[in-house]
């Protein structure tokens, strides 16, 4: 089954994404920061399909997270990241695109919109 | 459950532990502006409270937060200084964030109010930048080990600046341990939200709700009992491989036991992390400058244990700061630094955990506790000169004593110490008070580490066992050989005592103190066992002492509650049940508590002996009255109304109440003179009189008690609407004038006054309650009437021949001879024995059950029916002094 990797430092955002990623048919990890993500994705195979990352965070935040991802684990080069933030700079996100995420989402979001969004991905149909 | 509901309370408990952490993020913050780690922390707090809360749909918390983010935002790029009106703003957000997560738990959504006073309040600070606030970015970035760029940057500039464009601006710490210099003064663990958010996905840590932890603590509980019953079987066993068995079956239990204990600790700091900020809020208050300083808060405590001394506390800590602490002129003055300091220390040690919360204020003065005292008439002249330094000190904790100079709104009430200190007893912990007049004062609190298992010693007395708490254990004495050891007991006038190394002993037999059988004269041995009560010690003798065990504590049941010789039952490791003695109980019982105290008790006892009859008093607090009373017999109800349903009658306030219109008197405000503020508060509490067949309902702030207590006015009050002060509770208490405040409240509706033709009118008043007897002196006095007192038939017999007397009221139940006796006396005299007598009774029931022999009264009434005790006094003296009208004037005064 294919896996989808949320890291969020909320645990309530987490709750709120898992439970619709879950029923898009993903199984889930989660993690609190993005250094914890990766240390979760270095022990987890590449059936991880999909990561959405938070924007702020601390230790690692979700910037740091996709740059890191992206230049060091070869292994997920296929996996889709999604940012999730509550801003609407753009140009923030440009870097996040840049840097290697593929979509991003702003909270505050429905069920609907996180499911178009990953239909963009080609993640679900 | 269902998802959603599962994600809402997941994101209140995830907001709420954020939130403890950020009263104190905001007043470090205040002391540190520059600290951006911190920053950090507060703005993704709030941030993601924002984000969450936007997802569940909580647009009330939406909005309040996005503009709180958006001045930590310019606080965090150096727009903007923290100041402190800023920081109340901000911690006043906090609250109101914190209120709307209680509604949302509570029923589920935000609520209907809407803060749009707060969140105008807010988008102004948000808008204003212009402000003296500003601060150039340089000036904010100073300071920064971390070196942040903080202006805009240039697009090209390293990844984590760019994150600095327009409203997220995540300048993180990029090592967690920066988030924390602050935190490490304070022996806290460092950053406990990035912890706090950690630690579920990890390390191995779940959620386990409290009911189940208690469910493990009973069940535990169970199996120690259980455990124990084995190891008494076993040792009448002779099976090898049984003992072993049973050996490891202890083992194991007592290691769950301390592993399923665990499971209930909880760091102090749970309980001291609301401190920096109340320590914050007074010293802005006061114009005091405080400092917290909080020493071991990791220490652990039993989750009820850590509930049950919240509040106490809570008390202890805002007294330090009210009263402890002097104003910064006052402390230059005394050469000490204008800065007070309140210290909070908490440690294990010998099973017990200690807190200890010092200040280096002006310390407790024991002379003026003892004068207070006098004062106050809980100690006589004597009684005070007698007591030591140590005493005196110890009377801050009795009810009533307050030696604030100004009572304010934080402390000095007088509901206070007395209040702590038996909050801390009733959890089995000590309290000890420790002052130097001028450098400070430190409350020495000693507590068990858990209420549920505690370690105890049986002893047996009259065949039956009991178990006493080995906390209060000081040391066992046997006196050996019969003879011998009974003449080693002393007796100093009916006490008996014991010399234990050169110090007497004072003892209690325990077989007397519970009235079992058993003679100690007998015994050939005597065991003493010297407990600790109060700060004194004293021996309790016993039949036999046999073994210590941890025992179980149970409740006792409802019935057996109130004695207060047993702190509870257990069941012993032979399945019987053994009751577990409360050691400061059998102290009182036994007559051996602490010198200083009984003495109060005895003063208190005595003072009470001249009312005799107590009266049951309604307590109240209302407007900038802490403590006004009413008899509870004039109170019909108690009721509590939303303020929704409060209307609004021309420019009076009613509510409808039983299909009728109740008028409302807004007291506090009554009193004072200002405007009512029962609006701010979502219900009110209303008092319902009534009088005749008039309602009406006074509004007061928040019912006390009620207590049941000898009664005497022992001053007037010149204040309309207040009927006078008398001592209740040892506290001066205010008695509302009800008949007062109702013509008030309803304009007219019993005509005012007594009629001027009645005024001058002698009245004699029989009622052998000295606190009715005042009560009618003072309703009858503002009417217009001269008052004779008497308290029983003697002397109002007396009084009739002595004075003149135009009216007699009399009390149908009067001590001695009742009130149909004394008017047959009356009515057999010459010429006086005309004189018109209205009876009065405390129930219809007694009305209709009087004597059909006898002279009848020419009237009868109700005794706390005012009006209509009123209208028939006026009835009567009209008629005589239209007949004799030379009486008025005449008559001598009183």
């Amino acid at each position: 089954m294919e896996r989808a990797l949320i890291v969020d430092d909320s645990r309530a955002m987490r709750r709120i994404l898992s439970s619709t990623i879950r029923e898009l048919g993903f199984e889930i990890s989660e993690a609190g920061n993005g250094r914890e993500a990766l240390e979760t994705l270095d022990a987890l195979d590449d059936s991880v399909k999909l990561i959405l990352v938070d924007w702020n965070m601390p230790e690692m935040n979700g910037l740091e997270f996709v740059t890191e991802l992206r230049k060091t684990r070869q292994k997920f080069s296929s996996a889709k990241v999604m940012m999730v933030t509550t801003e609407t700079a753009m140009e923030q996100m440009v870097k996040a695109l840049e840097a290697g995420a593929d979509e991003y989402i702003m909270k505050p979001f429905t069920k609907e919109a996180v499911v178009d969004k990953l239909r963009l991905l080609g993640l679900v149909v | 459950m269902d998802e959603t509901q599962e994600i809402i309370e997941e994101f209140l408990i995830e907001s709420n532990e954020n939130l403890t952490q950020l009263d104190q993020d905001f007043i470090k913050l205040e002391q540190q502006p520059d600290d951006n780690a911190l920053l950090s922390s507060v703005f993704r707090t709030i941030h993601t409270i924002k984000g969450t809360g936007g997802v569940l749909g909580f647009g009330i918390l939406e909005a309040i937060t996005h503009r709180a983010e958006s001045i930590l935002s310019q606080l965090r790029e150096g727009e903007r200084r923290l100041t402190p009106a800023l920081t109340t703003l901000l911690l006043e957000t906090v609250d109101i964030v914190k209120k709307i997560l209680r509604e949302i738990e509570a029923s589920g959504n935000e609520g209907s109010e809407r803060y749009l006073d707060l969140v105008e309040r807010l988008q102004a600070v948000c808008d204003d930048k212009s402000g003296a606030e500003a601060v150039a970015p340089e000036q904010a970035s100073a300071g920064n080990p971390g070196g942040l760029e903080r202006s805009y940057p240039p697009a090209s500039e390293p990844v984590e600046e760019v994150a600095a464009e327009g409203d997220e601006h995540p300048h993180f710490a990029r090592q967690p341990d920066s988030a924390s210099p602050a935190e490490g003064e304070q022996g806290e663990p460092p950053a406990a939200v990035p912890a706090a958010t950690r630690s579920s996905v990890t390390d191995a840590n779940i959620r386990v709700s409290v009911d189940l932890l208690d469910k493990l603590m009973n069940l535990v509980g169970e199996l120690v009992l259980t455990r124990n019953q084995i190891l008494q079987y076993t040792d009448t066993q002779e099976d090898a491989a049984f003992t072993a068995t049973s050996q490891r079956l202890n083992l194991i239990t007592t290691e769950l036991q301390a592993n399923v204990m665990k499971t209930r600790m909880q760091p102090i700091r749970v309980v001291w992390n609301q401190f920096p900020r109340v320590v914050r809020d007074l010293g802005q208050a006061f114009g005091k400058q405080l400092e917290l300083q909080m020493d071991g808060a990791n220490t652990e405590l039993d989750k009820t244990i850590i509930e049950a001394i919240k509040d106490p506390l809570t008390h202890i800590v805002r007294n330090s700061c009210d009263h402890g602490i002097e104003m910064p002129e006052v402390r230059a003055a005394a050469g000490k630094p204008s800065k007070g300091t309140v210290l909070l220390r908490a440690f294990h040690e010998g099973g017990q955990v200690n807190i200890e919360i010092s200040d280096d204020g002006a310390g407790i003065n024991p002379d003026k506790l003892k004068q207070k005292a006098v004062q106050n008439g809980i100690l006589t002249l004597d009684q005070a000169e007698r007591l030591s330094q140590r005493e005196a000190l110890d009377l801050t904790f009795l009810p009533g004593l307050s030696t604030a100079k100004q009572v304010t709104n934080v402390s000095g009430r007088g509901v206070g110490m007395d209040v702590v200190k038996t909050n801390i007893e009733k959890i089995g912990g000590s309290i000890d008070l420790q002052s130097r007049l001028g450098h400070g004062t430190t409350l020495k609190i000693k507590i068990p580490l858990t209420l549920a298992i505690i370690p105890a010693l049986v002893i047996e007395c009259a065949g039956e066992r009991f178990a006493i708490p080995q906390v209060n254990l000081v040391e066992l004495v046997r006196l050996e050989t019969g003879q011998e050891g009974q003449q080693q007991i002393e007796l100093i006038g009916d006490t008996p005592v014991y010399r234990l190394r050169g110090k007497l002993l004072p003892l209690v037999y325990l077989s007397d103190v519970l009235g079992l059988d058993g003679s100690h004269e007998t015994g050939e041995s005597v065991n003493i066992i010297v407990l600790q009560a109060d700060q004194k010690t004293f021996g309790l003798v016993v039949d036999a002492v046999h073994d210590t065990a941890e025992i179980v504590v149970k409740p006792l049941s409802k019935l057996l509650k109130g004695l207060n010789c047993y702190a509870g039952a257990t069941i012993m490791g032979d399945g019987h049940v053994a009751l577990i003695l409360d050691v400061m109980g059998l102290a009182q019982l036994g007559g051996v508590v602490g010198e200083s105290a009984s003495h109060v008790q005895s003063a208190a006892d005595s003072r009470d002996a001249g009312a005799a009859e107590k009266q049951a008093v309604l307590l109240f607090r209302a407007g900038a009255k802490d403590r006004l009373a009413v008899p509870l017999a004039l109170v019909d109800r108690l009721e509590e109304f939303g303020v929704e349903a409060i209307e609004l009658s021309g420019e009076r306030q009613v509510v409808q109440y039983r299909e009728r219109i109740l008028p409302l008197m807004p007291l506090g405000s009554y009193l004072s003179g200002t405007e009512g503020d029962a609006a701010s508060d979502e219900k009110v509490q209303v008092i319902v009189f009534s009088e005749g067949t008039k309602r009406i309902g006074i509004v007061v702030d928040e019912i006390l008690d009620i207590v049941d207590e000898a009664i005497t006015i022992r001053s007037r009050s010149s204040q309309p609407g207040i009927l006078g002060s008398a001592v209740v509770g040892g506290q001066v208490t205010d008695f509302i004038d009800l008949h007062y405040l109702i013509e008030e409240a309803s304009g007219d509706w019993f005509g005012g006054k007594s009629g001027a033709a009645a005024e001058g009118a002698h009245i004699l008043v029989t009622e052998g309650s000295r606190f009715t007897r005042g009560l009618m002196r003072t309703h009858l006095e503002m009417a217009g009437y001269r008052v004779h007192e008497a308290a029983n038939s003697e002397e109002a017999m007396e009084c009739l021949r002595s004075e003149t007397v135009d009216v007699l009221v009399s009390s149908l139940d009067l001590p001695g001879e009742s009130g149909g006796q004394l008017l047959t006396r009356v009515r057999g005299l010459p010429d006086v024995g005309k004189v018109p007598a209205l009876g009065l009774s405390l129930s219809a029931e007694e009305l209709s059950r009087r004597p059909e022999t006898g002279p009848a009264f020419d009237e009868y009434q109700l005794k706390f029916d005012r009006a209509a005790m009123l209208h028939s006094i006026e009835k009567l003296a009209s008629a005589v002094l239209e007949r004799k009208p030379e009486t008025v004037g005449t008559g001598a005064d009183v």
